[in-house]
């Protein structure tokens, strides 16, 4: 929890107190079996989560598990999941310049309540729209990468990366916004 | 629950600083521990055992720091502890050097916790080294934005805490920023960040530590100075995200201040507390966790701030060190807000004394507003029933 004046620099002349040094760990995370159906339905162009039998709520990426009720979903419990949604919240966000941030230009991220049967994703990049123009309630569709160039490798078991390497991000669908009392109940 | 009390007889901070180049990352946690030592009128020997928190390792690329640390911090051959539990690590890692005490099993144990931020990078470290990393501030940002719709508060109480908060750390020689010009329209016409957060609304990057001396009965009757007690502790924690969660009012939130006030015997905080420190990193923190703790009613929180309540003149002083809106070296963020409560109701807190407080809360939340640690003290084991 930090925060860097965008415009402070560095004195040149100042004597060298301290120096980056990068190093980097090359490692491979193996996918779980539930995260792997997760990732399969991706590069096939599927959002798939997984709907506990007892409380209903939907989980995307799928965990395997229901940790309300405390209990396993399996396959049984598969749903495919709608590539259309509501903005239920967003941030823009001015970048930070850390080590390996591309981005130059505040940015919006925003969440989107799937459609029926529902699922909430996170976290999520906007296109063709300018980020004053994001709004709650707005309506949007997945872009998905075109089927050839799908990657899933940006996806781990930890949520990272939520569908990454397959959906490029999302479009607005141009329908009238969903009034918030709509949704207020499912905006996380 | 049959445990005995537990004293905090010494305490010490780092003056916080964008960077300590004068010191290295063990100095700068002996500075603080050396102070809590002194003021315990104790020496490294006198100790049994050492706990020690700090935010996760990536933020400054040093793995299991407390290994080679422990020469350092006198715990060769003691048993030294690590606390792992994001930004709320400080005061988690304090309720775990209490429950050694309470148990019996240590009489005199030393906790720490620190952060040496210019030495590594934790925006990186929160990104998981990818690009589009949003910081802390991303994440957060949409729940400040949902309390203001809900709540119905006005604009200008971020800026206010940020103004409060800021004005306070003048009256603390160890906080880092030192604004003293500071204004709500500097707040307001800071760089937007995060929207709705402003620059000026945001914590800094800070280099610091924090340290306690903790004790028994015994070992209190014997410490130089006044002791504090810590009349109750507790934790609780949620998963970051999961449909249906509220992460504006998180349940673990409310029932760890729940289980915290009857385990002190509070049965209304705004009158039993005389002063609260509590985990601000980003300026709506501050209503959203009177709120979010059941200090204030449902969108109350934030007329406490624009009322003056909060201030530390006021009937419920917030933040009187200046917080982590001040100082934020993470790991020890949360650990600052315990002390910092002793300090209060040991008299002992200097320009920032909130007067005749004697029940003082400390307070620290972290990850995705998932994990709570709070800690109740006071100048007397009675002092909640002396307090009305
Ligand atoms: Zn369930």
């Amino acid at each position: 929890m930090s925060a860097s004046l965008p415009d402070e620099t560095i004195d040149p002349n100042a004597p060298v107190a301290n120096m980056d040094y990068f190093m980097a760990l090359e490692f491979k995370e193996t996918i779980c079996p539930v995260v792997q159906r997760y990732t399969d339905g991706l590069l096939a162009g599927k959002i798939i989560g997984h709907r506990c039998s007892q409380c209903g709520l939907v989980y995307v990426p799928p965990r395997g598990y229901c940790p309300i009720d405390v209990l396993e979903t399996t396959e049984e419990d598969e749903v495919e999941l709608a590539d259309r949604g509501i903005v239920t919240n967003y941030t823009v966000v001015t970048p930070v310049q850390y080590y390996g941030q591309e981005a130059t230009e505040p940015f919006a991220k925003v969440s989107v309540l799937l459609d029926e049967p529902g699922g909430m994703l996170s976290l999520q990049d906007v296109l063709e729209v300018p980020v004053e123009q994001v709004r709650i309630g707005m309506r949007l569709e997945a872009v998905w990468v075109p089927e050839s160039d799908r990657t899933v490798e940006e996806i781990g078991n930890r949520s990272w990366g939520s569908a990454d390497g397959c959906i490029l991000g999302w479009r607005a669908t141009g329908e009238p916004d969903v009034p918030p009392d709509q949704f207020n109940d499912r905006v996380f | 629950m049959s445990h005995q009390p537990c004293a905090i007889i010494g305490i010490g901070q780092t003056k916080h600083k964008k960077r300590r180049d004068d010191v290295s990352l063990p100095g700068l946690v002996r500075e603080a521990a050396q102070r809590a030592l002194d003021d315990a009128g104790m020496n490294w020997s006198d100790i049994d055992a050492v706990v020690l928190g700090k935010a996760p390792d990536p933020f400054e690329g040093v793995m299991m720091p407390e290994l080679s640390m422990a020469d350092a911090l006198g715990a060769a051959g003691k048993p030294l502890m690590r606390v792992h539990t994001a930004g709320s690590v400080g005061g988690t890692t304090a309720i775990v050097a209490a429950h050694l005490i309470e148990n019996g099993i240590h009489e005199r144990v030393l906790t720490v916790a620190y952060e040496k931020q210019a030495e590594g990078n934790a925006q990186w470290g929160l990104a998981g080294g990818r690009s589009g990393g949003m910081g802390a501030g991303g994440i957060f940002a949409p729940w400040m934005r949902s309390y203001i719709q809900h709540s119905g508060a006005p604009e200008d109480i971020g800026w206010k805490v940020a103004v409060k908060d800021r004005k306070n750390a003048l009256k603390n020689p160890y906080a880092h920023l030192q604004l003293k010009d500071i204004s709500i329209e500097k707040v307001k016409e800071s760089p937007m960040l995060w929207e709705p957060i402003h620059f000026l609304e945001s914590c800094p990057s800070s280099d610091g530590a924090c340290a306690m001396v903790l004790t028994n009965e015994d070992g209190a009757k014997r410490a130089p100075k006044p002791p504090a007690w810590v009349l109750a502790t507790a934790m609780r924690s949620e998963l970051g995200q999961f449909p249906g969660r509220d992460p504006v009012r998180p349940q673990a939130g409310v029932e760890c201040a729940h289980i915290l006030y009857d385990s002190a015997g509070i049965t209304d905080p705004r009158a039993q507390i005389d002063v609260a420190e509590i985990y601000v990193p980003f300026s709506w923190y501050e209503p959203m966790w009177l709120e979010g703790h059941d200090i204030a009613g449902p969108g109350e929180g934030w007329q406490m701030t624009e009322s003056g309540a909060t201030e530390i003149t006021g009937d419920f002083p917030v933040n009187p060190s200046g917080g982590v809106l001040s100082s934020n070296p993470i790991g020890a963020s949360g650990m600052l807000r315990f002390a910092e409560a002793a300090l209060q109701v040991r008299g002992a807190a200097g320009e920032h004394q909130v007067d005749d407080a004697t029940v003082a809360l400390g307070h620290a939340y972290g990850g995705a507003a998932q994990y709570f640690s709070m800690w109740i003290v006071g100048a007397s084991l009675d002092a909640v029933a002396q307090n009305k």
